[in-house]
Order: C-alpha cells, then structure tokens, then sequence
C-alpha cells in the first residue's frame, strides 16, 4: 500500500532529455498507466521509480519519504519486465521462491506464499517445469506470480502484455485488472497500446518526448484532450481532424460552416484545427439541417458486428492541409483532401461506394489553436 | 537428390571422418602400445604389443621424482586455472555490463598479450624470478600461467557473458538481491557453460606447458610432468627410457581426457534457452 510521488524527475543522457521535469501523483491502491508512443520516456520514467535508472534531477516519494537515492532491493516494489526476465536455469517453483529467499524468510512461509501465488494465477501444474518448456503466455504468468509473491508495495510493469497473440492479450488484460482490484496494491502500468491504457487505467499519464501532455480519467481523455496529441493518441479509430477558420463569429469548416459553440468561444483568428470522433458523426435523419450536416461517399466500409466504421473523403477546398503532430502517425489524405472516419449504425445498411449524409454533433466538436485545446482549462498555448 | 547419389554422399563423409579420427588419434594409440611392450620389444617394429607388459607403469610409479612432478602438475595447473578465472571473470564482467572509457582499448590490449610469445620473456624472467626467489616455486609458475591465460579467459566470459539478457539481472536487483547477488546466483549459472570452457583452456595450457616448466624450475620442488618426462632416464645408461616416457605421457593424458569428457555436457547445455521470450 503506497502513494508515489514524483516530484519534477528528469533523466538526461547528454543533451538530451528522456525524462523532462515529470511530477505526477499515483494515489494509494491505484492503477496507474504511463502511455505514450515508444521513445517517449515512459519506460525510462518506470525504471526511475523501481530504481534501475538514476535521476539527474528531482525527487520520488512513497508514503512521503524519498526513496530515489535507495538501492532497487530496498524499496519494495516488484516488477514484472517486457521480456519476463524469468530465470531460465531455475524452475516455475524456484523462480517464484527467489525474491523471498533473498528475503530470507522461513521455508514454511515461502512454500506457502509460493503455492498461494501459483493458484491465483494457475500454475500449479506447471511450478516443476523449466522456462524453456513453457508458452509465452505461461511465462508471462510465472513473471506476474513473482512479482505477487513479494506482497510488494508497488507493483510495476513495463509493457507486460505485448510479447503475447491478440487473444491471450485480452484474456491476461482483464486476468491483470481483476488482480490488482482485489489485492488493491498500487500499480503503474507502462503501455504504448491506447486500448490498454483505456481499458485498465483508472488514472493515465500521457507522454510524449520525454514530457508529461495529459494526466486524467481514460474519460477525461477521451472527452477533453488537452492538445492534439493525445485527441488523436487516444481513442481507436483516431479522431478525425480538419482545418478550420474563423469568419464573423462562425466556424468554417471544409465541410460547411456552423455557430461557435460558447464552449470554444475564447478561440484565437489564426488557423485552427478542428477535431470529432467517429461517433460523434450520425446519419442525417431526413430532412434534418440542425447542426452541421454534409453529403459522403463511403470509400470504406468496415463491419465489426457491433460497429460500422464508413471511411469517406473530404475536399479541403481552400484550407491547407490541418498542422498535425508527426508522430501521431494519422497524415492520411493528400493536400486537398483528407480520409475521415465516422461510426454508425450497423443496420443502416450503408455500403461501399454508397452515398449517405451525415451530420456532426456541435457540442462534441474539439477545436485546437497552436496544438492546444480551445477551452481547455489549463488555459491558452504555452 | 537420388537415393544412390546420397549414399554416395554418406560415404564420402564417413571416409572422411574415418581418416581425420585416424590422423589424430593414431600417435595416441602408437603412445599406449609403446607404454604396454616389454622393454626388449620396444624396436621390433610391431603396432601392437606382442606380450603386454606394465612394467614402465610400474617404474614410473616407482620413481619418486614423477610422483612429485604429477602432484606439482594437478596443484600448479589448478591453482592457475582458479588464479585465472576469479580476476577474469570479473574483468569480462565489467566489460560486457559496465560503460566506461577505455572499455575497447582494455579489450585490445589483452588481446595483445595474448598474442605475445612467451619465448620472449622467459629468459628475464628467469633473472627476475631467482631475484625474488621465486625461481623453482609453486608462484613462481602459477604467475606466468596466469598472465598469459588471463586474455583467454577474459575473452572467453565476455563472448558468453555478452548473450545473457540484461533484464535478468535488472530481474535480479529488483526482486531483491545486491549486485554480487545477482552476479553470484542468476548471471553466475547462466555463465556455467562459459566459464567451464575457459576454465578447461586455462588448466590444458597450464597442463601442457613445456617453456615455462623447464625453464623456471630445477628440482622436484615445482617441476612439473612435462619438463619431469624429459629427465627420465633409463635402468642403465646403455637404455633408451622410451617405454618410461611413453607411460608418463599416457598418464598425464588420462585426466585431461576426464576433464573434458566430465564437462562437456555442461560446455554443450545450452541453458539460457527460454531466458527471455523466445
């Protein structure tokens, strides 16, 4: 049971920074997620806390004590590693048994806490094989049981998950977020995967370059972006982002014009960038003009049973191409046209090559000046 | 590929490995037939002994100076291989996990040392040992057989340290162990395999080693089996000590033979199979 702060830690090599001023706060008995596109730091970030990576500035407290100048063995915390890090000339049983032997606690009270973890996670079976002879997904559990026999304050984990086929890896998913509710340990969780992060967090820390971006609900997230990064980071398929102007007191669109919302009302004359989501696009009932409503072509059809993704291009008619970070990786279109995405109702029949309208939602339209959100609450461009 | 072709093919290449065995083990066979012939048969020409006969095992064992000269072999080629492998696998430790300056030029420099022929130094360190009074000593042979096999060792432990994953150790420190813990208990049996290797290459260099033994000892004292061999003499000066030597030859031979054979299963385990994902 722990609290962890982070009080501006940085880790440079050379000129650079991996780690640039973070301070964050990971309540007692949370689970923490630090994601973020790979190089961003957050590994490193992880690393500082269980005492692998030293800090070239800042401090880190648990329950209010410092602990970033103390040795890895002494902070308690267990961690489980992308590659498992199991040891392979030792077997399941032994494997599990290695942190509590450096512990030196008695046989009794290993075998125990040895034959508990091993049941959590069912490996029972397995506890005389070697490494060699198990499957990645049986590895994977060994490497979480030894973390789980430490009773650690802390539970750490750097991309657990991404060594394992799709199906195993929503199967441990919910394995690992229904353990961590019922032993309530406070765990920080290191992904690159948006679905993960969703999925488990109840908190998330967004990074990018070495920076914190945005630290909230996987709600928070989603509903109010703090810049275009993690608009188009978070959320699967991305949102979608078209340039946009101001003209008296409307919003211009590629897609038509509509009333500023009072929400974005503080927005700057300079070019903009608006953001939606597949969902917040709808089929236009008939005859319906409220809104901003706009005639497609479905280029695409995807049906995943539950949902209908409609990929459709837009004319950017006027407005250059919208300035979108380059790591988010989504520059799809050419200069005058871009490819959107909307989500709709799978019985509506649409299909390939199909005309349809669609009208998008006012009040959900995310409106971005400089790469920062209008009307974010954390206040204009830095 | 036809049936007949690749019979051909299988023959070929027993053919070969038949004469290969046969060249290197000849001398060896030729060496035991010698050690078992009488002393009168020893010129008749005959590849295999006409009556066997332990005779030259028996004055072998008898003369007191080969029982002195295999107890200094065992105790100096050991000494040295333990001498060697301690500071070397520290050493190839450092240099495969530790950054520091100079990481290229350590490696490059003992590697020269290596390659440095020992026929060149044996003549000062003559002088110097019998300076120090180290001369016809147990150090006195244990400090060259280490130098020279330290490189060895080194290079040795970095290319089998070089393949064990990082994150184990990283694992290690995490659960709870101190640096030598880590060291001693995940890296070091992982490690096994490299370090027998080298440990093996160090004793055979010890074992066999002729310049140094001879020129650095002058009794029983710390004469070892090779350079004892060539002080053999036979029953009577008109004698020729051939079966003498043979014997000797074919028991120092015996526990290399053992060494190798007794850590070649742990040489070929592969054991970091399943460290990481694989």
């Amino acid at each position: 049971m722990a609290a962890i702060e982070l009080r501006d830690v940085s880790r440079r090599f050379g000129a650079t920074a991996a780690v640039d001023r973070v301070s964050l706060s990971i309540h007692d008995g949370e689970f923490f997620i630090l994601v973020g596109p790979s190089g961003c730091g957050k590994s490193t970030l992880l690393n500082m806390i269980v005492g692998l990576e030293e800090l070239t500035a800042g401090e880190i407290l648990v329950d209010g004590e410092r602990v970033d100048a103390l040795d890895p063995k002494d902070r308690d915390m267990a961690m489980v590693f992308q590659s498992y890090a199991i040891y392979p000339h030792m077997s399941v049983r032994e494997n599990l048994a290695f942190p509590l032997r450096l512990a030196r606690l008695p046989a009794a009270e290993i075998d125990r806490r040895v034959l508990q973890a091993a049941r959590m996670l069912e490996l029972e079976a397995l506890l005389e094989r070697r490494p060699a002879a198990l499957s990645g997904g049986q590895r994977q559990r060994v490497a979480m049981g030894r973390a789980l026999v430490r009773e650690p304050r802390v539970f750490l984990l750097d991309e657990p998950l991404s060594n394992l086929d799709a199906r195993l890896r929503v199967q441990m998913r919910t394995q690992i977020a229904r353990l961590q509710r019922r032993l309530g340990t406070t765990t920080v969780y290191v992904t690159h995967d948006q679905t993960e992060a969703m999925t488990l967090g109840q908190r998330i820390a967004v990074m990018r370059r070495g920076k914190l971006v945005q630290t909230g609900t996987p709600q928070q997230l989603y509903a109010r972006p703090a810049d275009l990064f993690v608009a188009g980071f978070i959320g699967s398929p991305a949102m979608n982002f078209l340039p946009a102007r101001l003209a008296g007191g409307r919003l211009e669109l590629p897609l038509g014009s509509l009333a500023l919302p009072e929400r974005l009302r503080g927005a700057a004359a300079g070019p903009l960038v608006a953001g939606f989501r597949p969902d917040d696009l709808r089929l236009a009932a008939d005859g319906e003009t409220a809104g901003l409503c706009f005639d497609a072509r479905a280029e695409i059809v995807e049906w995943l049973g539950a949902d209908l993704f409609v990929y459709f291009d837009v004319a950017l008619d006027g407005f250059g191409p919208p300035d979108l970070p380059a790591d988010l990786d989504i520059q799809t279109g050419d200069a005058t046209r871009r490819s959107l995405v909307a989500r709709i109702d799978p019985d509506a029949g649409v299909k390939t090559g199909d005309r349809f309208r669609l009208c998008l939602d006012p009040q959900r339209l995310h409106l971005f000046a400089g790469g920062r959100a209008v009307g974010d609450p954390r206040g204009s461009p830095d | 590929m036809t049936v007949a072709r690749r019979r051909r093919e299988r023959l070929l290449w027993g053919a070969g490995s038949v004469l290969v065995v046969c060249y290197a083990l000849v001398p060896v066979a030729w060496l035991l037939s010698l050690s078992l012939k009488r002393g009168a048969d020893l010129g008749d020409h005959r590849f295999l002994p006409a009556v066997v006969s332990l005779e030259h095992y028996r004055a072998v064992f008898q003369d007191p100076q080969f029982a002195a000269a295999l107890w200094n072999s065992i105790g100096i080629a050991g000494l040295s291989t333990l001498a060697a492998l301690l500071p070397g696998l520290l050493a190839a430790y450092a240099i495969v996990r530790l950054e520091f300056p100079g990481r290229r030029l350590l490696l490059a420099a003992t590697l020269a040392i290596a390659m440095f022929p020992p026929v060149s130094i044996v003549g000062p360190l003559f002088n110097l040992w019998r300076g120090l009074g180290l001369y016809d000593t147990w150090p006195g042979l244990i400090l060259p057989y280490m130098t020279f096999t330290l490189p060895l060792a080194i290079w040795t432990l970095s290319a089998f340290l070089r393949d064990i994953p990082w994150e184990l150790e990283r694992a290690a420190r995490v659960d709870g162990a101190t640096p030598l813990q880590a060291l001693l208990r995940v890296i070091l049996p992982l490690a096994a395999p490299g370090v027998f290797s080298a440990a093996i290459l160090v004793f055979l260099f010890a074992w066999n080693d002729f310049l140094f033994a001879i020129s650095l000892t002058s009794t029983d004292n710390a004469r070892t089996v090779p350079a004892a061999i060539a002080f053999f003499t036979g029953s009577s000066r008109f004698e020729q000590p051939t079966g003498s030597i043979a014997a000797a030859s074919v028991l120092v031979t015996l526990p290399v033979i053992l060494v190798v054979l007794l850590f070649q299963r742990r040489i070929v385990a592969g054991l970091t199979a399943g460290a990481v994902k694989g």
